[in-house]
């Protein structure tokens, strides 16, 4: 945890939700939650086997997962006839290997996953603040914005803007970043616009301090949880997303390996060799399914008045 | 207060309803689309995404004209095997080096009775030669204008002599527009329900859904067996051939290769292909400053790529590997170069070596995804085996759309790949894409000896001579590879059991040619 | 409430400016899509006839002053590939992606609701698992997987249902299944922790010492109280409907708006595109207004700000 600096700051109170709480202890409890949890254990487990498979990939995967062989053409699973233990999930169209494209492609969902959502986090927490926080025809005007993109379906918007930007990582990132970000400024405005009603608050500002400071040392922390719990999932959406668009042939290019893009190769094939597009779609399944739990027990972890609700 | 919650949940729900039951009549009712082969006296075709319009000279669809042809007449029409036969024209004649004189059949008859005459052959050609906003302007714009000498008679007078005249009026975009009806009612009207004097009359077009052709019972020519034809819009392959296979549709196109053995094998259906006049093709800079530019590279390339290896693995031999884009039925084929191809990685070696890329060779080729049967896939495995012959090569593959901004735009690095067609079966227009005026605009290839011999087979307008200088071109090119190709491709159509019908080399689906067994 | 309303009515014209500036931005940065409407084989020359034919030559300013004047008259200019308005296109194809947005919200809760009341009643019993289970799913699958699997086992291989297209009340099952599933999950989810809250609420408690039917309290008290939320969120959830249609029609071969979205993005169609997400635009603002005026109307606790 970081140490308060700033000697005016410090001396005001700060809204001690469980900072006084140690880190030790938090852990401890965290792991008692958890363990009471059985969503929430398998979606951290699900969420953590992905990060593994994500960044030790070229050691997991038995097969370059770009390696064209012709003369292992859809091959299928091995537990089919005529599948072998060489290739445990079969092959494609080309003759690469599902399952080290399968693990090659979480690379890809998560990193557009993560970094759109700090695209979309970043630009929505500073417009909520800023929104929340002074009010007026700031807020008037950012509202018509968030309006604006509520207006259209996230979805609808990347393939707009897809149409005129060129494919490819960065590209994607953004453009589901500056489509969703209005999750994000909705709800961070209408908390800041509770906090700053608070004592404390109003205290920081009659003594002079800076506005920046106020939304930095006060408003920002208490707004944090609400954040992770958006964030994590969101990732979940977005990874949704980004499959989606790589099936329209709008996102993610091959060579790139992408289970959108598996899918989309693999959908001509679903009446003759179904292992091609089912994998890929049971892995986007499977992996929504982990962060959507883990995000829920979080969200109750941190949101105590949504407790009970949620087995 | 329970209540009116209550009751406006109801009108609420209403309202939606309403609106929405109120709307849909439009899309839903009419006739069921699944009753294809219960009446054995309807076909059902599906040949992809919805056809564009009914204006026969604002679109440039293989697709769209493939209906077209059943409502329109050509004045000369191709046959199956694709040599020119009289159609509206029952004979014609060249008078000098820019007129032709043709001969119109007696008794043709618009849908509504009225009569074709050389006045709607006039209005027809000179529309799309002189209106520049049409997409088909650019085929027609050698035609200067249309002589009528009587009701049955009538001289194409083009501006320059143009070899290719007889070709370009038996091709998409060349069917015979109604004046008299259009100049009545307005094209905007004829769009909504167009006439033309063919086998099928136009009965319902509904958008992204179906088009409803029935018989013309008073048809001049070879009348169909078929009472009613649906062209029903379904975009996706797969969802394509389960209509095939589920008996709801007779005939589609485009079957992707994973499910040739699917109909094959089914009960109800089968596969017929037969060679499309498109082929795939790698286009190469040839400007300075790129290792393309050396002939020598280019060379390597085409003896690094497999073209059989291409068809047999991914089109499971339904192509047929080739060094020129000029295929049997063209007018300059040269057979030789023909089902024949380069490969031989030793060679591609060493000519990379001589070419002083001795160390391996990196390069970037764009391809489209999407557009052609398997390009990227094509694509995939072309990296591949470029690779094995130690030339790196970074693939940039895009949508259509983006694709075409980047080749119109020249922004490709070393090359692309491509499947072009030439629709008018005329090496003059396949090897245009060697002169240096055309090449400009794409790779940079010049060569003044090909140039010549352009030059004096598009002003002869004697075959033979045509012919001999065309192939004469062919050979050069594959030799200096500026444009390298790699095959030319089958067309795939999965038909009913029951139904006679063999693809034509242009890729239309004319109705009278198919036929119940 | 009528100030709020027309106040709120206001500010749709003020988010509408927004989003075509932002369409025509994204419009002007596209380029012209000229070489895109001719053949790959067309000459440099005929893509330039049609360039200087159909203005694409014209400077920036021109181009931007055409587009305004053109926007007020509600025309959204001719689709590059069709040659027709593209605003009569998209509003031809928008009553079939009403039919089915509204047959998958129908189907959606039908399914949600007893889901959603059934598990409230007896939390962490069976049911209610499966229903947490099932909802968790049906957030999870990608719907155009799930439309790709329906299609293969009740289409293909039971021969139960059409594959695509329409007709008959058959062709709409599969298709709204694939759409309402997402919906029918986040409903289902709703249904139940709102009767679960309220289940808790002290009327209800007072209900059952009086000793009323369970079947009284179910409906008349804790349902009937439960409602707002789900109605309001329902009718949120249509534009989420209207995305989700997208891939649904392209899977299907459904004729809507969806379908002929997919198509103009392949086509750089750009008119086709601009009226179409105009037309959404209209559509989700007046929902939204709709369910909030509504929500505001049946739930008098809440102030007109």
């Amino acid at each position: 945890m970081k140490s308060i600096s700033g000697t005016e700051v410090a001396k005001l109170p700060i809204d001690k939700n469980d900072r006084s709480i140690k880190t030790k202890n938090r852990f401890k409890i965290f792991l008692t939650k958890l363990s009471r949890s059985k969503t929430g254990s398998i979606g951290l487990l699900i969420v953590l086997t992905l990060f593994v498979m994500a960044i030790f990939a070229p050691w997991i995967a038995p097969f370059n997962p770009g390696k064209i062989d012709t003369t292992q053409m859809l091959v299928p699973p091995f537990w089919s006839d005529g599948g072998s233990m060489a290739h445990i999930l079969g092959t494609d169209n080309l003759g690469r290997d599902i399952l080290s494209r399968i693990i090659y492609g979480s690379r890809i969902s998560l990193v557009v996953g993560i970094l759109s959502v700090l695209v979309a986090g970043a630009i929505g927490v500073v417009f909520g603040l800023i929104s929340g926080y002074y009010g007026g025809m700031v807020d008037n005007i950012i509202m018509r914005l968030v309006d604006a993109f509520l207006s259209v379906p996230t979805i609808l918007f990347c393939i707009v803007f897809l149409t005129v930007l060129d494919p490819g990582i960065p590209t994607l990132v953004i453009v589901i970043g500056v489509t969703s970000w209005v999750l994000y400024a909705r709800m961070i405005r209408s908390e800041t616009l509770s906090l700053r009603e608070r004592e404390y608050v109003k205290a920081a500002r009659t003594m002079g301090v800076s506005n920046f400071q106020i939304i930095k040392r006060h408003i920002l922390p208490n707004v944090t949880s609400s954040i992770i719990v958006i964030s994590t999932l969101s990732v979940a959406s977005t990874i949704i997303t980004e499959s989606s668009l790589s099936f329209l042939g709008l996102g993610i290019q091959p060579p790139i390996v992408s289970w959108g893009i598996m899918l989309s190769e693999g959908k001509e094939y679903v009446a003759t060799s179904w292992w091609l597009a089912t994998f890929p779609g049971v892995a986007i399944t499977v992996t929504v399914l982990g962060i959507i739990f883990f995000g829920e027990w979080l969200r109750d972890l941190l949101d105590p008045r949504s407790q009970g609700t949620n087995s | 207060m329970s209540k009116k919650i209550f009751y406006l949940m109801i009108a609420a729900l209403m309202v939606v309803l309403s609106a929405c039951t109120t709307t849909s009549s439009p899309s839903g009712e009419g006739t069921t689309s699944s009753t294809g082969t219960e009446d054995n006296n309807v076909l059902t075709v599906s040949l992809g995404p919805d056809m564009l319009t009914w204006d026969i000279h604002n679109h440039t669809t293989t697709a769209t004209e493939a209906i077209h042809v059943n409502v329109f007449d050509y004045l000369l029409m191709r046959d199956t095997d694709g040599e020119i036969q009289p159609h509206l024209a029952k004979e014609w004649k060249q008078i000098d080096d820019t007129t032709y004189e043709f001969k119109l059949t007696e008794g043709v008859k618009f849908h509504n009775g009225d009569d074709l005459t050389a006045e709607d052959v006039k209005f027809t050609l000179e529309r799309v030669a002189t209106d520049e906003t049409l997409k088909s302007h650019g085929d027609f714009d050698t035609i200067k204008e249309v002589k009528v000498i009587d009701p049955l008679t009538f001289q194409i007078i083009t501006h320059e002599p143009d070899p290719m005249l007889i070709s370009r009026i038996s091709r998409q975009a060349s069917g015979i527009l109604p004046k008299k009806y259009i100049e009545e009612k307005g094209m905007d009207e004829f769009l909504k329900s167009p006439i033309g004097s063919g086998p099928y009359k136009f009965k319902e077009w509904k958008k992204d859904s179906q088009i409803t052709l029935v018989k013309n019972d008073d048809y001049f020519g070879k009348k169909g067996e078929w009472a009613e034809v649906l062209f029903r819009a379904i975009p996706e392959d797969s969802t394509r051939v389960a209509e095939l296979l589920t008996d709801n549709v007779n005939i589609i196109a485009n079957v992707p290769p994973s499910d040739w053995k699917r109909i094959n094998d089914s009960d109800n259906s089968e596969i017929a292909n037969g060679p499309s006049n498109r082929t795939y093709m790698l286009f190469l800079r040839t400007q300075e400053g790129w290792p393309t530019s050396d002939v020598k590279v280019r060379q390597a390339i085409d003896y690094a790529i497999d073209d059989k290896a291409l068809v047999e693995s991914l089109l499971d031999g339904g192509g047929t590997p080739t060094l020129t884009r000029v295929n049997p039925g063209n007018v300059g084929f040269e057979e030789s170069l023909y089902d024949t191809y380069n490969y031989d990685v030793d060679k591609a070696k060493k000519l990379l070596e001589e070419a002083g890329y001795k160390d391996g060779l990196k390069i970037e080729l764009a391809g489209p995804t999407g557009r052609y049967i398997k390009d990227r896939e094509v694509m995939q495995l072309i990296a591949g085996m470029l690779e094995e012959a130690g030339i790196h090569t970074e693939m940039n593959l895009l949508q259509w759309s983006s694709f075409t901004e980047l080749r119109d735009q020249e922004k490709f690095k070393e090359g692309y790949l491509i499947a072009l067609g030439s629709s008018f079966f005329d090496a003059g227009q396949a090897l245009d894409y060697y002169g240096t005026e055309r090449s400009a605009t794409i790779n940079g290839y010049s060569n003044k000896e090909i140039d010549k011999l352009l030059q004096e087979a598009n002003t002869s307008l004697d075959p033979a001579v045509r012919t001999a200088k065309y192939q004469e071109i062919q050979k050069i090119a594959s030799v200096e590879t500026p444009i390298v190709p790699l095959f030319q491709v089958d067309q795939f159509f999965g038909v009913s059991d029951g139904i006679q019908y063999t693809p034509r080399l242009d890729e239309l689906i004319y109705i009278p040619d198919v036929n119940k067994k | 409430m009528w100030r709020y309303f027309t106040s709120r009515l206001l500010q749709i014209p003020i988010v509408l400016l927004i989003i075509s500036l932002m369409i025509f931005v994204l419009v002007y940065v596209a380029g012209d899509p000229v070489a895109m409407m001719l053949p790959a084989e067309a000459t440099q020359k005929e893509i330039q006839t049609l360039r200087i034919a159909l203005g694409f030559d014209q400077p920036f300013y021109i181009q931007f002053w055409n587009y305004i004047t053109d926007l007020v008259r509600g025309d959204f200019g001719e689709s590059y590939k069709y040659g027709v308005s593209a605003i009569g296109l998209v509003l031809e194809r928008l009553p079939a992606t009403l039919e089915l947005a509204t047959a998958s919200m129908i189907m959606a809760i039908i399914i949600a609701v007893p889901l959603g009341i059934i598990s409230a009643l007896k939390p962490n019993g069976i049911i209610d698992l499966f229903a947490t289970g099932l909802s968790a799913l049906g957030k999870a699958i990608p719907n155009f997987w799930l439309g790709i699997m329906l299609i293969l086992v009740f289409a293909v291989n039971l021969k139960m249902m059409p594959v695509s297209g329409t007709g008959s009340w058959k062709h709409i099952i599969l298709p709204a299944i694939t759409l309402g599933t997402a919906v029918s999950a986040e409903i289902t989810r709703l249904v139940r922790s709102n009767m679960l809250e309220i289940l808790q609420q002290d009327f209800i408690r007072t209900a059952r010492s009086k000793g009323q039917k369970k079947s009284v309290i179910i409906f008349r008290h804790a349902f009937r109280n439960s409602l707002v939320p789900v109605i309001t969120i329902t009718i949120l959830q249509m534009a989420s409907l209207v995305g989700g249609s997208l891939i649904t029609e392209m899977i299907f071969s459904w004729p809507g708006l969806g379908q002929l979205i997919i198509q103009a993005v392949y086509d750089k169609d750009l008119p086709i595109i601009q009226a179409a997400v105009f037309v959404t635009a209209v559509m989700i603002l007046l929902l939204n207004l709709a369910t909030d005026v509504l929500y505001r109307f049946l739930d008098p606790r809440i102030k007109y700000s």
